[in-house]
């Protein structure tokens, strides 16, 4: 034994000098391809910023900031008059709504998955979510112009409009002539869209809850509810709102199925029912025959799609910093 | 050098030489049986836990002492597949009546667990939650109430000057002290105790060991442990268990100096479990 040992102490320190030096070689090597990855993304993220102020160029010098606050858009007038109130409200608004609607849904589901659900059901509804997820979105995009619009347009409205005759702002929202292309049912459409986001990720941080914790609260005598808004969610929020934040950029930038329904107009009408535009909807709608400074003024929309999702997530940073915050950590 | 006269007075001395008198039964189990799923976890149980006393479950991993204190506060209604058959009473009530308000039975039975399990809130909070579940009081009131169960969880001047701070912010010791204090806030009858120092370094033991000894002065308390001088130290009566079975169940002063069953011998002096 110890003649062994004196052995492996002899031949020790070159040996393993060595092994290690190989060792470190591999390890500079990693490092420099990780962070050549990580630096590829700061690359693109840059190049796509300065193509598209570079793009939109022509539009910025013409207009100024008059492009965002004005309302016409003319692209055929001489000189072409372009504003970008519209895009900007539609998006906006169509957002707004959707996540009104997706955000209690999306995460009433998870809880019931999560804390409720028979484990019989569990499976059926987790895999309906996930499919919802898969739809492409030009599937919605038919199933919102020829299915949800008359719907909403001849039974929807009209009750809504009923209902709401008279009342000072509420009435104005709902009034207006039907029609199938709207603001609200692109809102719809999107709020179905983002809703498997937020349910799977809500289903998945609520996955990492303790269960001694959940156990913890009944313990004192919560009932499930209490348990879920004192316990569940506290505990998950970052992670919630990490996901209504995906689901938002997403409702924000979804082109292709609020192209097809929304009604491209222009306009800035009070009422929800009414055809409008996104800006990614314009931009899709209008690119392939725009040139000039048409074409400017459609990549400087692109820009400013690309500032609003920015400000979005900033906000939500803030939010979460504050939040944290207040929970004393 | 003074320290020496502090620890002989340290209750881990207070081994308790003679048998109390014989206390109110608080909670009965009559022929309880438990089963997850198919598997017989717990058979033909019979014992009572007697008010105001402090009644220890020891035995081997596995044996059905976490489990059996699962039963007295239904926890384990939270999973589908695990049920209990037989008869358990708190007081006039029947624990397994599936008609039961479960809040309500664990606002009578509170429960500490292994690890602490302070909400994700503010210390103040963390107390605050509890009773604000049972009882609309005001704000002073509730500062008041909030201070006491602190004071009764021995972690008052440890904590008074940072109530807004998260409860997750304190020591593993602080934290299950914290959950003690929580526990005894919404004045429950019986506080049960899953192996609370399991996780704790032995100057937390001590602190969590002595606030069991005061709280057996307002409550029946059972508590789980692995440590067999623990057992001996806090507890009146003392249930070994083994394999799902109630072995013995005597006075703890019995049960370590002459059990009467050889299983019960072999654990205590470390012959196997």
């Amino acid at each position: 034994m110890a003649v062994q040992s004196d052995v492996m102490a002899a031949s020790g320190p070159y040996d393993r000098a060595r092994a290690l030096s190989a060792f470190k070689l591999g390890d500079i090597t990693f490092y420099w391809i990780t962070r050549a990855c990580a630096i590829s993304v700061l690359l693109i993220l840059g190049g796509i910023i300065l193509s598209l102020i570079a793009g939109a160029w022509p539009a910025m010098k013409e207009y100024g900031f008059s492009f965002l606050w004005t309302q016409r858009w003319a692209p055929s007038a001489d000189p072409p008059v372009l504003g970008a109130l519209g895009p900007i409200y539609g998006t906006l608004i169509t957002s707004v709504i959707a996540m009104m609607i997706a955000i209690p849904v999306g995460i009433g589901i998870a809880i019931f998955l999560t804390e409720l659900c028979p484990q019989w059901l569990r499976r059926p509804i987790g895999i309906a979510i996930e499919l919802l997820a898969g739809i492409p979105s030009i599937i919605y995009g038919m199933w919102g112009f020829f299915v949800l619009g008359p719907f909403l347009a001849n039974t929807f409205q009209p009750f809504m409009i009923r209902v709401f005759d008279g009342v000072p702002v509420l009435g104005a929202i709902f009034a207006g002539p039907p029609s199938y292309l709207s603001l609200f049912n692109a809102a719809l459409i999107l709020a179905i869209m983002v809703l498997p986001f937020i349910t799977a990720i809500s289903v998945d941080v609520f996955k990492t809850v303790p269960p001694v914790l959940k156990e913890a609260a009944y313990g004192v005598g919560c009932t499930t509810w209490e348990v879920v808004r004192n316990v569940v969610i506290p505990y998950t929020r970052v992670g919630v709102i990490g996901g209504i934040m995906l689901a938002l950029g997403r409702a924000l930038g979804e082109t292709m199925a609020v192209t097809f329904i929304i009604g491209n107009s222009f306009r800035i009408s009070s009422s929800i029912f009414a055809p409008g535009t996104t800006i990614s909807a314009a931009i899709a709608s209008e690119f392939a025959e725009s040139d000039g400074l048409h074409q400017s003024g459609l990549i400087l929309l692109g820009l400013l799609l690309f500032v609003l999702t920015f400000i979005v997530l900033a906000c939500a940073r803030l939010m979460l910093m504050r939040l944290e915050r207040k929970a004393g950590n | 050098m003074t320290d020496l006269s502090v620890s002989t007075t340290s209750p881990s001395a207070a081994i308790p030489q003679k048998s109390l008198p014989e206390a109110a039964p608080k909670v009965t189990a009559r022929s309880l049986n438990f089963y997850y799923g198919e598997h017989h976890a717990l058979k033909n149980i019979n014992l009572t836990l007697g008010t105001n006393r402090v009644t220890a479950f020891i035995g081997p991993s596995g044996c059905g002492k976490s489990t059996l204190l699962r039963i007295f506060n239904r926890m384990y209604d939270l999973y589908p597949g695990q049920r209990a058959t037989g008869q358990l009473m708190l007081d006039q009530t029947n624990i397994l009546d599936p008609k039961l308000d479960l809040n309500l039975l664990r606002a009578r039975i509170g429960m500490v667990f292994q690890k602490p399990t302070p909400f994700p809130m503010t210390i103040y909070e963390n107390i605050a939650f509890g009773i604000r579940l049972y009882e609309k009081i005001s704000k002073s009131e509730m500062d008041g109430r909030v201070e006491k169960a602190l004071r009764g969880g021995a972690l008052w001047n440890e904590v008074k000057d940072k109530l807004n701070a998260s409860g997750l912010s304190l020591s593993g010791g602080q934290q299950q002290r914290l959950c003690i204090a929580r526990t005894v806030a919404v004045r429950p009858e019986v506080i049960l105790f899953d192996e609370p120092c399991s996780a704790l370094d032995p100057i937390s033991t001590a602190k969590v060991e002595e606030l069991i000894q005061e709280l057996s002065e307002d409550y029946t308390i059972a508590i789980v442990t692995h440590n067999m001088q623990q057992a001996a130290r806090v507890s009146d009566k003392t249930a070994f268990m083994y394999l799902g079975e109630l072995i013995e169940f005597d006075d703890t002063s019995k049960i370590f100096t002459s059990p009467s069953d050889r299983r019960t011998q072999d654990y205590i002096t470390g012959r196997f479990g």
